[in-house]
Parts: structure tokens; C-alpha cells; sequence
């Protein structure tokens, strides 16, 4: 075991250090730079003071300059400063990331707890006509567009109550939290909580087809007992593994949310700083979201292979 | 063009007038919610050219001089003393010396003096240690030679040749007093002023908050405890949010006309405003390659051009058609209307003046059967886009098959720098009413932000002669001159003026909105609240 | 990893009994949902295709007399801020997601399969290096990499297309890979192998028709994130560019401002995506009920 884990953490860095390769190099590709727009926003530029600046932010040293002095920042903690609002740029994430993380934790409660009963019981029920409907609805779930639902919720709220949630880092009230993390947690939750129930229902059904599940009916244990005793419990691991999993691909969902909703966190912060080619902001964040996802996917692998050991030697 | 009177009227009438006379006696307190409409780049009102600087930064500075903040109409009769008690030009017209107040401080508690002007003017004119990182007007001192001081309290500006026009650059928004002692850096971050509010934070994309400076040098100002600004991009639910009572007061001049229609029906007691922003939207075009270089061609596009349809769509017909200056009545220099029409494309009948244009462009080769082909370069903002989008529909009509090329922000200026456009779709704004700041920003041979390359020395010329009357009534036949020159020239055509409107809460008080311009008028130092 | 053999597969889910279109209408007897996504796909390409004759204006022609009208006989989903009708650009619109949809699942699936093919053959060093880069390009969430090359490519149609391919092609090639790997201890492959065809004749002639029901179910399977990931790039203003009628671009700014005034053009762009992702997920769900056993639910 002790092995394996010295093995898929040097897996880890690598994934990392490549990851820090290609977005590095793919923002420099991008066309027009931090200079360039301040220089548009004034009207005119000098090519003297272009030079300056470019030299200011260290943007005319070599590329393998610039990767080299941002990895070596990095694992010194230091990432570097905004180009935008020359603030230390951890400084700008770090309060960022309570505000996506909650959402995130509440989108993922919400997929939960509203995609694992209807997967269970979809299951349980499979072939009938409400497994049928359930699976329509979670594929349903799967095809709107989050943006678009974030939108619909606007229009509802402003229509029935006549005003809106407007972010506020401090809400004072409990409906004032509830208006302004929850539903915005629902909106991109919801594609979730599809994906969920789908997983949910498809482990479900796997389990059930077990010998030991056989064993147990020929046994006499009631339908319930199985169903959600001796089932559920083996099919909660994929489950859990695969909210694990898509919690970190939540941040795609998130970018539009927070967009919709107005809401200042990590997701809407990268789109921002992307489009003011901010680069110290925009290579830090994705590595951030690239170490989330690759942290998870990594307990995600020891939680697995800690249950079955096979996989140690099947990778 | 009958309307265009009618047009110009409406610009000064508001929706609902706010009462000055039964306000009643200010009170103190309370913080002013605003939604801002966008993130600025930094906090340094001198280094940004947008006034989404201007807004949430103004009332933390003072200015030499300002423009009465109470009238509407920015004029030189306007300008009233700020850090400066009192001012005087010299008999040659050469030498503006302004007498300094020697009771104010910085927020940090140093003293204002001279010293501060003369620091502010030679950054600003490039000439100190110290430099911006952009420094968009430093065009406007061109006829500066030096600042120079005298004591602690007065500074002298002294000029090439007379300007009139520079006492009203030096009451713009754009033209507060930096402190000496502070960085450029620090200035972009956390800025030191010394005027009503101080400086709180400002986390970028989500809010600006300024608190109220209680050693003020004006006595018993300001009223309010502070300002907090919160960003949301999204006019829709930044709107939603004022009609649901989240803010205050809407980012002042952001409320489309459209929108309008929206807060008064959400919000009946509202008080809204509509006035002219003084931001053109114009045509760029490339006269140094072909198609462009062909005159005719040129005509025909302004031939082509509906004003009015782009109007109604924009603004439901609330916005003004002029030329360079803005249209009267809310503008100062604008040329009568007879003179406009008489220029080609300001004709009433479009019909007769696109048979016209169709002409031109047969005379140059073109014809139903072959069609130009051009790319329209815009910018990927709604407000450049879609009057691009309306005007690619219209020169359809001269047989001109254009294709919208949208370029990112970050891309715009250097592709425009490098002319590599035909025809693009541009905003100017004037952040004061006057000729010399629109005049030698956009049309002189060799400045920066003249985009289209257009040199004419002839008019060149004019443009000194009308800098250096005092004479207002003289200098406007010559500006009028210059104006109808320009379009005809087709350097940059004019579609038109925009309009927007501003919205505050009935109990917000005493706030004025300017009518020929959106960058001077937001020092907020005696806006109160009632409740 | 099993070797699938979806003949039986078919035969297993009762289609031996008949032949042509009778077992045609059995299957779609049977997967009543397939059939319908399958209806609502084929309604979507064939508005692509026939979009000028079935909308009613040029969805670009801006009519300043008839702005923000709702719907209305004139103008069945109403017109937008610039009088352009909304019926005429969502027809027009579905070209656009068409095209990127099937662009950019193409262009990843070929890529996905060269790369899966070559990995799950070659193995050794090769192996190893596609393996991490996979990784690595998995290690980003779709959306976020997709934006980062979007502003790296510039706004454009194949640029759009670019971008959300190069995302799926780990997807792709894990599958195909995991497939040729256990293609490879086939006896088939063996026994070509014997008769001494070249290695390059085998992975062309034997294994990849072998891994092409897979890619089948995948590629559809990501036909509809595809359409999603166009709908939300082009809402965050970094897609297809105006005029162009992309459904995600409608929704965006200019509608936003509208929510109140003028609904429908907030809802039926957003219906017209959900259509045509919901009508791609259900054809694919059946689509891999019928030929991957392995998944089935």
C-alpha cells in the first residue's frame, strides 16, 4: 500500500507540473497582453512606456524566465502580484475561495441528498413506470444548461417576490444567506443531483444482481432489508467516489452561476482575470482547480484501493 | 431634419424633477449604496479614461477648480473655486495663476501646498521622476510650458500661447490634485486625496467603499457617512436590485433608455433623469487603403447612413444627431441646424440621399451585381457591437456586403494602432464640452488617439485660431466651420450623441446630473439622505 | 476487460427475431425513449439543414419598427432588441450548434481514437507519455480549458470547435485504449499475427472496426455536453461571435437586459438547447443500453 501511495503522489506531481506547463504556455498564446489593454484603456501608447511596463511586470523576460520565476514563487508560497489590482495575488484568491467552496459544498449536499434517494428507489423499482419518469427527469437534469436555469430562477424570484438575491459576503439574516448561497447552490446542484441519481441507480442495479443479494433473498430476508440494507451499503462507495469526483468538475457549472448570480468567487474571478489577461491571477487559479481535481481523484484511487486490493497491482 | 430641435429640447427635460426648494434642512449620516457598473483597472481617476474610474473615485480628491456641481450645463460661467480660492490670467493671456487655500490636509494628515500642484501637472506633462503608467491626457497640457509656484500657496501655469480652454480642463473630474508625497502605485491602489471621503477598499469585481473625512476643510460637509459601490456587470440584476430597494442609486448615466421604461414601472417613485453623456458613436474609417481612399466611396457610406433608425432601436428615440461637438441644446459648440443639414447624409430623406450614395458607388464600380465586400472591426462590448450590428443592415443598401469582425478588448487598440481595419465601429467620449479637448484628441495630424490617420493642415490651422479666442461668440463660428469641415471630409462620421438615464431613491437629495458630460459632476460631498 | 461481441448484444435485446426495418420498429418498441431522443435529433439536424426555408426572415435584418415584439402570428417567438426575429435565428441557430456539436465531437473522437489506438498498441514508453498527457488534460475541467483556448484562439466558429474538441480527446482515447489493450489477447489478433500481417495492418483492418461501437456510444454521449459547452462559452461572451445566431450568445447580455421586459427571449433559446441536448442524451442512453452491456443500468 505504502508504495502505492509513494507511486500515485509522483503521478501527481507530474500531472501538475505538466499542467503548469501547458497553461503557462496556452496564456501566453493568447493574443494581446495586461500591457496592451491598459494602453487601449488610456487611448494612446508610447512605445517607450509600453517598454517600461512590460519590463515592470516582468513580461519582457524570456518565457522559460517567466515559468521559472513563477514555479519557483510557488513553492515559496509567493504568487506573485495582480497585474490588474497589484495586490498579492494570493491575497486576492484566498477570499475568493470560501464563497465558491460553499457553494460547491451546498450544490453537493443538495445532488446528494435529492440524487441518491431517487437513484435507490429508480432502481428498485427498475422497469416500472416510475423508474421510467425518474429517468427521464435526471436526463432532463443533464440537458438544461445551468446558465439558463440560473436565469429562469431570476426571473421567477423577481416575479413572485418582486426583488432578487443580491450578494452580500455578511447576510444578516438566515433568508438572506438562504436567497444567496442556496439558490445558486440549487441551480448548479441540480445538474448533479441528475448525475448522481443516474450512478446511484446503475450501482444499484449491479449490486442487486450480486450473489450475496441472491443469497440473502433465498435466505428470507425482506425486500426492504436487501433493497436497503445489504445494497445500499455496497452501492454507496461508487456512489460517494463519484460525488468526490464531480465536485471538482463543479467549477464549470460554477463559472456561469456565479456569472448569473452575480456572485464574487474563484469561478467568476478566473473568466474575469482571463479577459484582463491577468496572468498571475489566471495561471494560480487553475492550478488551484487542477490540485482540487487532482487531490480528489487521488483519494478518490486510495479509497478505492484500499477496498479492493486488486487495483494496487491492476493499474 | 425637423427633429433634431425637437430632439435636442427633450434632452433637457427630465422625467421627474427632483425639488431643491421643499428638501428641507440636510441631514447627516447614512452610507449611499450605488451599483457600479463595471471592475475599474485601478483606483487613479489620472491614469483610467473611463469614467467608471471618475464615479467612486471623485469624491475622494479636489481639484484646482471645478464645475458648479449644482448646474447641469458645464460652461467656463460654471467654474467655481476648489483648491483654489481664487484665479487670474496674466494681460498677455499667457500666465493662469491660481491663490491656494492653506487650510487643507491630506487624508494622511500632511498639508496641501504648491508643491502638490506643481507635482501633479509636471507628471501629468511627463516631465517628473516619478511616471503613470498611462497618461491618456497628457495632450491636454500641451500648451503648458511649465508650472511654477510661488510660496506655499499659489501656482502659476504658464502657456506657449493663450488657451482659454484650460481652466475648463482643470475642472474636469479627470483633473484632481495629487498628493506629492504618495507614489503613482499607491495612488492606483489606495489613493490619498483631500477631499470629502477617504479611501476605504476596493476588492476588484466586487465593491468600492469610501468613508466620509471628517477633518473636510468645507465645514459641515459632507453629509453623508460614506459611499459603498457594489459591482455587478449585469445591467438586468443590477437594476433588479435597485427597484427592489438594494440600492440607493443606480451607477449614474448606465440606465438604458430601454431600462428606463423598467425602474419607472418597478419603482413609480423613483427619481430618474435623462441626459446626454456626450459620447459619440462614430465610424472609423481607414482612408489610407482602398476602399476608404476613394472619397466617393466615403460619401456614399455617410450618404448611407439612417441616423434615426439606429436612434429609434438604441434609444426609442431619446438620443441627438450632430456633428463632432454635441448637439444644443445641452451642448455649447454644436453648429446650428441648418448648417448640419446641409451636410451630405443629414438630409431628412434617406431614400434620396442612399439614390445618391448608389450613385457614388456605381461611379466607383460597384453595383447590385458587384457588391463590396468589407469587414466592420467593433469591439466585443454590446454598446460597440450593436450599432455595428444596424450598420451593416443599412449599407447593405449600397451594395456593401460587410462582415462583422469583433475584437477583443485586449486586441482592439493595437489592431486599430496598427490600421489594420476598413471600416470600424468606435465610441469617443468628451470628458469636457469644449473644442480644444475633441478637436486635437481626435483630428489633429499625429495624435495619439486619431485613429483614422485623417491630416489636414488646412483645418489644422483652424484649430489654432479657434484654441487661442477668448471670444466665445467668435470662437463657435469658427468651431462650426471646423465641425462641417470634418464631416464632410468624412474623417470620422458621427451617427450620433447617446443619452442615458440615472435613477436615485426619493429620499436621496440634492443630486444634479450633467447634461454635456458624464465625468465632471460626482464630488458628492452635500448629497444627503432623508429618512 | 471483456470483449464485447454486439451481434449477440443485439440478438440479446430481441432484434434476431426480425430483420431490416421490422427489427427497426422492434427496437424502437422497445426503447421507447431512444426512439423519442432519436426524433428530437432528427428534428434538430433536419432544421439545420433546411434553415433557410423553414425561417421566416433573414435572421440577421434588423427592423427597427418591430423591436422587442412579442410572439405573434408576424413573428412566432417574437423579435429582439433589433427587431431580428427569434423563430428565424434559433433555426439558424441550430446550424451553429450542429456544427459544433458534431464538429468538435468528430474532430476530438478522430483525435481520441489515433491517440487511444497508438497507446493501447504500441504500450511501452509511448504508452506512458499519452497516459500522462491524458491525465494532465483531464485534470482541468472541461469548461475551464475550453474557455483558456477559446481566448487563446480567438472568437470564431472552428475556433469554438478547437476548443471543445481538445477536452474530449482523453475521454475518447482512455475508452478506445482500455478496448485495444484487450482486443490485443484476442485469439483473432493472435492468429493474424501468426500469418505474419504487419502490426500497423492489424490495428487498422482488426482492432479499431472492433472499437467502434464504443466510440459510437461515447461520441453520442458527448454530442450533447458538446452543444452545452458551445451554449455556455458563447454565454459568456467568448464563443461564436454576433450577428451569428447562437442560442447561447442570445441568452446572454443582450436578453439578460430584457428578462422582464421581453421573456421570451430569455425562454426560448434556453428551450431550444435543452431540446436538442435532452433529444442527443436520451438516443444515447439507449444507444448504449443496446450495445454496451457493460454500463447497462
Amino acid at each position: 500500500m505504502f508504495a502505492y501511495i509513494v507511486r500515485r503522489l509522483a503521478l501527481m506531481l507530474v500531472t501538475l507540473f505538466g499542467i503548469s506547463v501547458i497553461i503557462f504556455v496556452l496564456l501566453r498564446v493568447v493574443p494581446g497582453n495586461i500591457v496592451d489593454i491598459l494602453f487601449d484603456a488610456a487611448g494612446f501608447v508610447d512605445p517607450a512606456d509600453k517598454a517600461n511596463l512590460e519590463k515592470e511586470l516582468g513580461l519582457s523576460q524570456p518565457i522559460v524566465v517567466q515559468y521559472f520565476n513563477w514555479i519557483s514563487g510557488l513553492l515559496r508560497g509567493d504568487l506573485g502580484y495582480s497585474y490588474v489590482s497589484e495586490k498579492p495575488a494570493l491575497q486576492e484568491i484566498l477570499p475568493r475561495i470560501p464563497i465558491t467552496a460553499k457553494l460547491a459544498g451546498l450544490a453537493l449536499l443538495f445532488s446528494a441528498s435529492i440524487g441518491i434517494p431517487l437513484g435507490v428507489i429508480s432502481a428498485v423499482h427498475q422497469g416500472t413506470r416510475l423508474d421510467y419518469t425518474l429517468r427521464v427527469i435526471s436526463l432532463s437534469g443533464l440537458s438544461l444548461p445551468s446558465f439558463w436555469l440560473g436565469l429562469l430562477i431570476l426571473m421567477a424570484s423577481v416575479s413572485l417576490f418582486g426583488m432578487m438575491p443580491i450578494f452580500n459576503p455578511n447576510p444578516k439574516t438566515w433568508t438572506e444567506a438562504f436567497a444567496i448561497y442556496a439558490v445558486p447552490a440549487m441551480a448548479v446542484g441540480f445538474r448533479s443531483a441528475a448525475l448522481t441519481m443516474r450512478i446511484t441507480r446503475s450501482s444499484m442495479l449491479e449490486i442487486l444482481r450480486q450473489d450475496y443479494i441472491r443469497t440473502a433473498r433465498a435466505k428470507g430476508a425482506s425486500e426492504a432489508s436487501v433493497n436497503y440494507h445489504h445494497a445500499l451499503k455496497n452501492a454507496v462507495l461508487p456512489v460517494i467516489t463519484v460525488i468526490g469526483i464531480e465536485a471538482a468538475f463543479l467549477i464549470g457549472g460554477l463559472i456561469v452561476t456565479e456569472t448569473v448570480f452575480n456572485i464574487p468567487g474563484i469561478a467568476r474571478f478566473l473568466v474575469e482575470a482571463l479577459r484582463w489577461r491577468d496572468y498571475p491571477i489566471v495561471q494560480n487559479l487553475v492550478m488551484f482547480i487542477a490540485c482540487v481535481v487532482v487531490f480528489t481523484n487521488f483519494v478518490v484511487d486510495l479509497l478505492y484501493a484500499a477496498i479492493d486490493p486488486r487495483i494496487r497491482f491492476g493499474d | 431634419m425637423r427633429s433634431v430641435h425637437a430632439l435636442g429640447v427633450a434632452a433637457l427635460v427630465m422625467l421627474a424633477l427632483p425639488d431643491p426648494t421643499f428638501a428641507g434642512e440636510p441631514k447627516s449620516g447614512g452610507i449611499l449604496r450605488v451599483y457600479h457598473r463595471d471592475s475599474p483597472g485601478s483606483a487613479s481617476i489620472h491614469e483610467g479614461a473611463t469614467y467608471s474610474i471618475n464615479i467612486p473615485f471623485m469624491p475622494v480628491f479636489n481639484n484646482l477648480v471645478m464645475f458648479d456641481q449644482h448646474k447641469a450645463q458645464n460652461s467656463q460661467d460654471t467654474i467655481v473655486p476648489d483648491l483654489a480660492e481664487s484665479w487670474a490670467w496674466s494681460a498677455d493671456k499667457k500666465i493662469l495663476t491660481f491663490k491656494l487655500r492653506n487650510d487643507v490636509k491630506w487624508h494622511d494628515g500632511k498639508p496641501f501646498t504648491s508643491a502638490d500642484v506643481k507635482c501633479t501637472f509636471d507628471m501629468l506633462m511627463g516631465k517628473s521622476q516619478q511616471k503613470f503608467r498611462q497618461n491618456p491626457r497628457k495632450s491636454w497640457y500641451d500648451q503648458v510650458n511649465e508650472v511654477t509656484t510661488n510660496g506655499d500657496y499659489e501656482a502659476s501655469f504658464n502657456l506657449k500661447r493663450p488657451q482659454p480652454a484650460l481652466l475648463s480642463l482643470l475642472a474636469s473630474g479627470y483633473t484632481p490634485v495629487y498628493p506629492c508625497h504618495v507614489s503613482p502605485a499607491d495612488m492606483r491602489t489606495k489613493p490619498i486625496g483631500t477631499g470629502p471621503f477617504k479611501f476605504v477598499e476596493f476588492k476588484a469585481n466586487e465593491s468600492i467603499k469610501i468613508a466620509k473625512n471628517p477633518d473636510y476643510w468645507k465645514k459641515g460637509l459632507p453629509y453623508l457617512d460614506g459611499i459603498e459601490y457594489t459591482i455587478i456587470t449585469n445591467r438586468s440584476t443590477a437594476i433588479l436590485g435597485f427597484v427592489s430597494g438594494k440600492f440607493d442609486m443606480t451607477f449614474p448615466t448606465e440606465v438604458s433608455i430601454p431600462l428606463l421604461k423598467d425602474v419607472k414601472s418597478q419603482a413609480p417613485n423613483a427619481v430618474c433623469v435623462v441626459e446626454p453623456v456626450n459620447v459619440s458613436t462614430n465610424i472609423i474609417v481607414n482612408s489610407s487603403n482602398p476602399p476608404f481612399d476613394n472619397l466617393d466611396i466615403r460619401r456614399a457610406l455617410a450618404l448611407a447612413l439612417d441616423r434615426k433608425a439606429f436612434i429609434q432601436i438604441q434609444f426609442e428615440g431619446q438620443a441627438d444627431i450632430g456633428g463632432t461637438m454635441l448637439p444644443a441644446p445641452a451642448g455649447l459648440w454644436a453648429m446650428p441646424k441648418e448648417m448640419l443639414e446641409q451636410i451630405p447624409g443629414y438630409g431628412p430623406d434617406v431614400e434620396k440621399n442612399r439614390d445618391e450614395a448608389r450613385k457614388l458607388m456605381q461611379k466607383a464600380g460597384y453595383g447590385p451585381d458587384k457588391r463590396l465586400a468589407i469587414k466592420i472591426a467593433t469591439r466585443n462590448i454590446p454598446i460597440y457591437r450593436d450599432p455595428a450590428i444596424i450598420l451593416i443592415d443599412q449599407i447593405k443598401s449600397i451594395f456593401i456586403d460587410a462582415e462583422l469582425d469583433v475584437v477583443d478588448t485586449a486586441q482592439w487598440f493595437p489592431k486599430v494602432a496598427r490600421k489594420d481595419y476598413s471600416l470600424g465601429l468606435n465610441l469617443t467620449g468628451n470628458a469636457v464640452d469644449d473644442p480644444d479637448q475633441s478637436f486635437y484628441e481626435n483630428y489633429s495630424c499625429g495624435s495619439e488617439r486619431n485613429y483614422t490617420g485623417y491630416c489636414n493642415k488646412e483645418i489644422e490651422k483652424l484649430f489654432d485660431q479657434q484654441s487661442m479666442e477668448f471670444d466665445v461668440a467668435k470662437r463657435k463660428k469658427i468651431v462650426w466651420e471646423i465641425d462641417k469641415k470634418l464631416q464632410e471630409d468624412v474623417a470620422r462620421p458621427i451617427i450620433f450623441h447617446s443619452r442615458t438615464g440615472s435613477c436615485w431613491q426619493p429620499y436621496v437629495k440634492n443630486i444634479t446630473i450633467m447634461s454635456n458630460s458624464s465625468y465632471n459632476g460626482y464630488r458628492y460631498e452635500d448629497i444627503w439622505m432623508d429618512k | 476487460m471483456a470483449v464485447v461481441n454486439y451481434d449477440s448484444e443485439l440478438r440479446r435485446a430481441g432484434a434476431h427475431a426480425t430483420h431490416g426495418w421490422r427489427r427497426l420498429a422492434f427496437l424502437a418498441q422497445r426503447y421507447v425513449l431512444g426512439t423519442f431522443g432519436l426524433i428530437i435529433m432528427v428534428l434538430f439536424v433536419w432544421t439545420a439543414l433546411s434553415a433557410d426555408l423553414i425561417s421566416r426572415y433573414d435572421p440577421l435584418t434588423v427592423d427597427s419598427a418591430h423591436r422587442l415584439a412579442p410572439p405573434s402570428w408576424a413573428h412566432w417567438l417574437g423579435t429582439d432588441s433589433f427587431g431580428r426575429d427569434v423563430w428565424s435565428r434559433i433555426v439558424h441557430g441550430a446550424r451553429i450548434s450542429l456544427a459544433v456539436g458534431i464538429g468538435s465531437t468528430a474532430l476530438g473522437a478522430t483525435l481520441g481514437v489515433i491517440v487511444g489506438l497508438i497507446s493501447g498498441y504500441l504500450s511501452g514508453w509511448v504508452d506512458l507519455v499519452f497516459q500522462r498527457v491524458t491525465d494532465i488534460l483531464q485534470s482541468l475541467p472541461l469548461l475551464v480549458l475550453a474557455l483558456v483556448m477559446t481566448a487563446a484562439l480567438g472568437p470564431s466558429l472552428h475556433n469554438v470547435i478547437i476548443a471543445i474538441a481538445i477536452p474530449l480527446i482523453p475521454t475518447v482515447s482512455r475508452v478506445i485504449r482500455a478496448n485495444t489493450l484487450a482486443l490485443r489477447e484476442q485469439p483473432f489478433v493472435e492468429a493474424a499475427k501468426s500469418i505474419g500481417m504487419s502490426e500497423t495492418r492489424i490495428a487498422i483492418r482488426h482492432v479499431l472496426p472492433n472499437t467502434l461501437a464504443p466510440l459510437i456510444v461515447l461520441a453520442t454521449a458527448q454530442l450533447g455536453s458538446t452543444i452545452l459547452t458551445e451554449a455556455s462559452l458563447s454565454f459568456l461572451g467568448l464563443g461564436i461571435p454576433e450577428p451569428y445566431p447562437s442560442w447561447g450568445r442570445m441568452l446572454s447580455e443582450s436578453a439578460a437586459e430584457y428578462v422582464r421586459t421581453a421573456p421570451w427571449l430569455v425562454i426560448f433559446p434556453g428551450v431550444a438547447i435543452s431540446l436538442a441536448v435532452f433529444g442527443t442524451n436520451l438516443f444515447g442512453d439507449a444507444l448504449r443500453d443496446i450495445l454496451d452491456p457493460r454500463q447497462r443500468g
